[in-house]
């Protein structure tokens, strides 16, 4: 053995005296010898390691690798958190004028700051603030997020996207349309429910196919209207607080299909407002609200022709149950305004891939309107999505909207966002 | 007639039952991101592990799902093996955070980073943005396609399940060297292959094949990517036309998920020869192993440019 290991360093020593009589490498060259070198010096330490392990008759295990982020040491020594940032553009040229909010027809819908790392050996923290000129800036979302829980389980703490149906789930700018689906509108809000708790969530796969249960506390079910003022908090009592939860199921139909049927709840309770201001210029009362769904997501792509060809067919029904106050709640001589009844809705959206960078979709949305008591409000949109590249994305939209009690309107919708900081996993 | 005593009929049951659970757990569980990592460690590991992937060889490795499936696979792996280089940073993360194993998380006993073991190419130097498309800043990630990277893929396999599993690493080394014999055979059978390949331009669709280019001496002259991961365009593809024509490039070499038409174009144009060569076991019919994808890929081209 000591034979080989010094004929090995006097080659090794040859090959060094041989390099030193070459002419000045390139910096291509040089960097390519210099990670050959590290790995021959990685290789020959592995096996030195390895050698080693063998005369101590391999009973004793070695050491376990130490980490590192690429071949010269680690990649981010200084461990710095990953920055990134979102930009969503977005446009309206509705031929009677524009229905975004604001009435602007081109405007920056939303920038999104990321700010990511692990926290040490136990959690993950990820910190997502939202710029726009409406809320100037907020917390979008920031969560720990478990990494060592045992038996497989996963606990996020902080504000995060309510686990509550599919297209919730997913953040604004990376939908396949520009807008939520109306029944997330309206049944939650423009920017998809968000809540501050806690969450945890197990996998579990007793019948052979993925599944996860996903439950959640969070101190409110949906924001407080700002209009709105009840005698108590909606979470004063411990029931009032928001609770959600979640089963996910995934089978995988072939190696290029599979779907995913879920179903979810969340309630807590709300505000809701009252015929009049009473004392202390209370205007609300707290009552229970409800939303309860089920999701269908079937997707094809072939995995050898998967860069060009894909199909989703996507579909969410929700309902939205509404309880009365309670007893003796409302303040005498005013009249309870909020809803009174259920409403129920659903989307179903389909998503063709063209061509490598070319998708087309459309989305066929119907629901009882809660702001009309319940009349059905329509859409149907189609759209063409181009993606540049995995950082950028162009998107064209033109919906038919047809509000309750108004003449249905043609809404033309234009959309580009762009993300730069750290490549992203794909959402899924 | 047997006289069948039920409770010691139950008794062997439970004793059989308990036999092969502990054969089953005693095997490392190993799943790895590709079908070429797959095939090496299950050379290696032989019946001490149980083996699966992720990936297919016929896929792009880039732009693999994240489905849920794979959380399952990943969930009970003892070894977690990829590439590197940031060549599943598009899928990787999601899985691993999904599964909740810490074994084969980063800093785990088991996750397997196996780029460490590489004499990596292509390092960009100085500053590095988007606009050269997706460039992997750590260096070119498709190191499988040199033998010489094969033979380090097995022995960093061979530290890891002896680390891991010492009690069979006289198992793992015999394994290891039988691959290594074998490896060596067959490099020996190709000699005069590589001899015809030595020197020859030829087109590339994407960077993929600079160790198959290192390791054979075929000259890239032209990649049918302006950038790495950009689509052909109408004006590259008439600059790829000028050079094939200039350096007299006799073929087209890409894999089967890209888009041959754009390939069969420029073909066309210069009377080129479009061939689909497999960048991975398991990428096209009969790419059993890691011994038959080098040398049916050295093989094919070989009897092209000759």
């Amino acid at each position: 053995m000591m034979k080989a290991w010094s004929c090995a360093w006097a080659m090794l020593l040859m090959a060094g005296v041989a390099g030193a009589q070459q002419p000045t490498p390139s910096p291509k060259e040089k960097a390519k010898s210099d990670s050959a070198k590290q790995a021959e010096a990685d290789s020959i330490a592995l096996m030195k390691k390895f050698a080693d392990m063998q005369s101590a008759n391999a009973q004793v295990p070695a050491a376990p690798a130490a980490p590192t982020g690429g071949m010269a040491g680690p990649s981010n020594p200084r461990m710095l958190p990953d920055f990134s940032a979102v930009g969503d553009l977005v446009g309206d040229l509705t031929k009677d004028g524009s229905t975004q909010g604001d009435r602007s027809r081109f405007g920056v819908r939303e920038v999104e700051l990321a700010v990511q790392a692990v926290v040490d050996p136990y959690f993950r923290g990820d910190v997502f603030l939202g710029i726009n000129d409406t809320e100037k800036i907020s917390i979008e979302q920031a969560f720990l997020t478990t990494t060592a829980l045992p038996y497989g389980l996963q606990a996020q703490i902080g504000r995060f996207l309510m686990p509550v149906g599919k297209e919730n789930t997913t953040h604004r700018h990376e939908l396949h349309t520009i807008e939520y689906p109306w029944i997330i509108q309206r049944y939650f809000s423009d920017d998809g429910l968000k809540g501050t708790g806690a969450s945890l969530s197990k996998i579990f796969s007793p019948f052979g196919f993925y599944q996860e249960l996903i439950v959640t506390v969070v101190d409110r079910f949906r924001d407080r209207p700002d209009s709105l003022t009840a005698s108590v908090p909606a979470n004063k009592s411990l029931k009032g607080l928001g609770t959600s939860a979640r089963l996910r199921n995934y089978v995988d139909i072939s190696q290029s299909s599979n779907f995913e049927l879920s179903a979810s709840m969340v309630t807590g309770m709300r505000e809701q407002p009252l015929s009049g201001a009473g004392a202390g210029g209370l205007n609300a009362v707290n009552a229970r609200q409800t939303v309860a769904g089920v999701d269908l997501t079937y997707r094809w792509k072939p995995l050898q022709q998967g860069l060009y060809e894909s199909f989703m067919l996507q579909g969410e029904f929700m309902t939205q149950m509404n309880g009365t106050p309670d007893q003796g709640a409302v303040p005498p001589g005013l009249t309870y305004l909020g809803p009174s009844r259920d409403f129920s809705g659903a989307y179903l959206l389909a998503r063709w891939q063209l061509t490598q960078r070319l998708f087309v979709g459309g989305r066929y949305d119907t629901l009882e309107d809660p702001l009309s008591n319940g009349a059905r409000l329509d859409a149907q949109s189609v759209l063409l999505e181009w993606f540049p590249s995995e950082f950028s994305k162009l998107v064209a939209e033109v919906e038919r909207y047809a509000p309750p009690g108004a003449p249905a309107v043609t809404r033309l919708l234009l959309q580009a966002s762009f993300a730069i900081g750290p490549h992203k996993p794909h959402p899924f | 007639m047997l006289d069948m005593d039920p409770l010691r009929t139950f008794r062997a049951g439970a004793l059989l039952a308990a036999v092969v659970a502990s054969t089953a757990s005693a095997q490392l569980r190993v799943v790895t991101s590709t079908t070429d990592l797959y095939d090496i460690a299950q050379a290696v590991g032989g019946d001490k592990v149980t083996a699966s992937h992720i990936g297919e060889g016929y896929q792009d490795p880039h732009f693999i799902e994240a489905k849920p499936s794979f959380v399952l696979q990943l969930q009970r792996a003892d070894v977690w093996a990829f590439v590197g280089l940031d060549l599943e940073i598009g899928w990787m993360p999601l899985l691993i955070d999904g599964a909740r194993n810490p074994r084969i998380a980063f800093g785990g006993s088991g996750y397997l980073d196996v780029s460490r073991a590489m004499p990596v190419i292509d390092i960009p130097r100085g500053a590095v943005d988007r606009s050269l498309g997706d460039v992997h800043s750590l260096g070119n990630p498709h190191y499988w396609l040199d033998p010489e990277n094969g033979r380090r893929m097995a022995r960093l396999f061979l530290a890891k399940f002896s680390e891991l599993d010492a009690k069979n690493t006289a198992a793992y080394t015999a394994n290891e060297k039988a691959f290594e014999d074998r490896l060596g055979a067959a490099e020996k059978g190709w000699q005069a292959d590589l001899v015809a390949i030595k020197g020859k331009p030829v087109v590339a669709w994407h960077t993929s094949w600079r160790y198959f280019a290192e390791y054979t001496g075929m000259n890239i002259v032209a990649y049918m990517e302006p950038k790495p991961g950009v689509p052909p365009s109408p004006s590259h593809l008439v600059t790829v036309i000028r050079a094939v024509k200039s350096t007299g490039a006799k073929v087209i070499i890409l894999e089967p998920f890209y888009d041959k038409k754009v390939a069969d174009f420029v073909a066309k144009e210069t009377g080129a020869t479009v061939l689909v060569l497999s960048p991975s076991v398991g990428g096209m019919p009969g790419i059993v192993d890691y011994l038959t994808l080098m040398q049916k890929d050295i093989a094919q081209l070989a009897a092209v440019v000759r």
